[in-house]
């Protein structure tokens, strides 16, 4: 016991390394598992596991922006996603009922299945072609606590970017009129609605 | 030996106050939960113009120890046609949701201990508000999931009802929790609490509150909104098949759910452990508080009769989504027309 602790001791292991490893690890990890669940959507027979899988892979990743300080939209991620779009998933799921797929090797699933296996090698790839760019400007611990931050991702959105930004949210105004224009009013023939 | 162990440890001590912190926070509230049990019927009983428990032990207190012991000794029964691994999962999601929610509330000023400063929280997010938000609405999966997992046609109902309701009410929620936001202009539960110290929110943004309240009370499920385990029409809603231990841990889920609710009201609402009296030890402020708000939970079960399921609806969507609409309006013009001006 003394002379393993001695060991470690001898390592000289400082705050910083320690954060360093753990947080490198923990990428490692994390990104794994992120990889599994979303290999587990789309090899899943059932339905409820497959959307499972993916809220796992939607935590993973808010996990990783997390790590990499992007509090922010970590925790949209989980919102919108995990929280609002995948319950509503589970909510048809749970409504049209869940039938398990027969699993056979078709020639569609064999296309699909090549497809993959090559977006697979084209991930191995882009790891083999090197470093992405870094972040430009100095990098002290003030910045980087700024860059993740809601009021720099607000101040970004609604000065550079007002404009797509705007747009974007039009868009979602004129989907979710139509969504109640389709649920509210039914669509008649027009013969019919011209007797009425 | 000891001594080798604690200059080993020296440097990482950070790491072990964590620890103690978390351990602390989920035995804190897992202990609570019996404690919040027995006030419940005992209130309830009071309101009801009887007794309540009151045979085993003082004041009846020993009932809520008796109940545990009985819950951790009964029959597990999981029934063969349902889907065993999601079947274990959902309580395990719903406890774990609700004590992580519970780690980002601070109930305190930090104080110092040989020089490094300990707050009083679990974790002092800078988003403290949205995480509490993402979380809690993770929990609903821990109800949806059970409601599945069960193959009944009750459980699914409920599940289906539960999600429904905490999907329109965690909109409300978010609006009228957006006012404070805009008036502290931080998102950091510690900052809201410091900007509160002249005067309460609940004062200056009284219809946020009120919509708050509201849309807290549906978002932990309780009556007047507990549609989801409504006894009359589905049994027990989306625990109809749970047994033992694991319908404690919805149970668990639930209380937890609400202390944390009360937790978030007061820090919002009502200057958290600012006590404005001049009474000055912050955690017994924040404590009262919290006890006073679960009260109210309770008094408001005692007293109104469950909503029906399309009013509630109704209610949600029609009414209290358009009025938190209105005064998140109205509150940022005042902050831009008024205060910044």
């Amino acid at each position: 016991m003394m002379e393993f602790l001695d060991q470690l001791w001898s390592f000289n292991l400082d705050r910083e390394t320690v954060y360093g490893l753990f947080q490198q690890s923990l990428v490692f990890i994390i990104g794994m598992t992120a990889i599994l669940a979303s290999l587990g959507v789309i090899l899943c027979a059932s339905p409820i596991y497959s959307a499972l899988y993916l809220i796992g892979n939607m935590v993973c990743l808010a996990m990783l922006f997390l790590l990499f300080n992007a509090e922010f939209l970590a925790v949209v991620q989980v919102v919108v996603y995990a929280g609002a779009v995948m319950i509503l998933f589970l909510f048809i799921i749970a409504l049209l009922g869940s039938k398990e797929e027969k699993r056979e090797l078709s020639f569609q699933n064999f296309t699909a299945l090549s497809f993959v296996g090559l977006l697979f090698g084209e991930l191995l790839m882009s790891m083999m072609v090197g470093e992405t760019k870094p972040v430009l400007g100095q990098v002290t611990p003030e910045v980087v606590q700024q860059v993740g931050s809601a009021k720099a991702i607000g101040i970004e959105l609604f000065s550079n970017h007002i404009v797509p930004f705007e747009l974007a949210s039009l868009l979602l105004l004129v989907a979710a009129v139509g969504i109640i224009s389709l649920a509210k009013f039914s669509y008649k023939p027009l013969r019919k609605r011209t007797r009425t | 030996m000891i001594d080798d162990i604690l200059n080993f440890l020296d440097p990482y001590w950070w790491l072990i106050i964590g620890v103690v912190k978390a351990v602390i926070i989920a035995v804190g509230l897992l202990s609570t939960v019996p404690l919040l049990v027995w006030l419940e019927r005992r209130l309830m009983g009071r309101f009801q113009v009887r007794l309540g428990p009151n045979r085993v032990g003082p004041l009846g207190l020993g009932q809520a120890l008796a109940d545990a012991i009985k819950l951790l000794f009964k029959e597990n029964i999981v029934q063969s046609s349902a889907d065993k691994f999601l079947f274990y999962l959902a309580p395990a999601v719903v406890v774990f949701t609700a004590i992580v929610t519970f780690s980002a509330i601070p109930f305190g000023e930090p104080f110092e201990v040989g020089g490094e400063s300990i707050g009083l929280w679990g974790a002092n997010l800078n988003i403290g508000l949205l995480f509490i938000f993402a979380v809690s609405s993770m929990g609903i999966y821990g109800i949806v999931l059970a409601g599945l997992s069960s193959n009944n046609k009750y459980s699914l109902m409920g599940g289906l009802r539960s999600s429904a309701q905490m999907i329109s009410y965690e909109l409300t929620l978010g609006l009228s929790a957006l006012c404070v936001v805009l008036m502290s202009g931080s998102l950091n539960l510690y900052d809201i609490v410091k900007s509160q110290s002249d005067m309460p929110y609940a004062i200056p943004l009284f219809p946020a509150f009120v919509l708050f309240f509201i849309a807290g009370v549906a978002e932990t499920n309780r009556a007047p909104f507990d549609l989801p385990e409504a006894e009359q029409e589905l049994v027990a809603g989306f625990f109809t098949e749970y047994s033992g231990m694991k319908f404690a841990m919805f149970f668990m889920g639930e209380y937890i759910n609400m202390i944390t609710m009360s937790a978030l009201i007061t820090i919002l609402f009502l200057g958290g452990w600012n006590s404005y009296i001049g009474f000055d030890i912050p955690i017994l402020v924040f404590a009262f508080k919290v006890f006073l708000l679960l009260c109210v939970f309770i008094w408001l079960r005692s007293t109104f009769p469950r909503i029906r399921y399309d009013r509630l609806m109704t209610f949600g969507w029609k009414i209290l989504l358009p009025t938190s609409l209105v005064t998140m309006l109205a509150y940022s013009a005042i902050k831009v027309l008024v205060i910044d001006a």
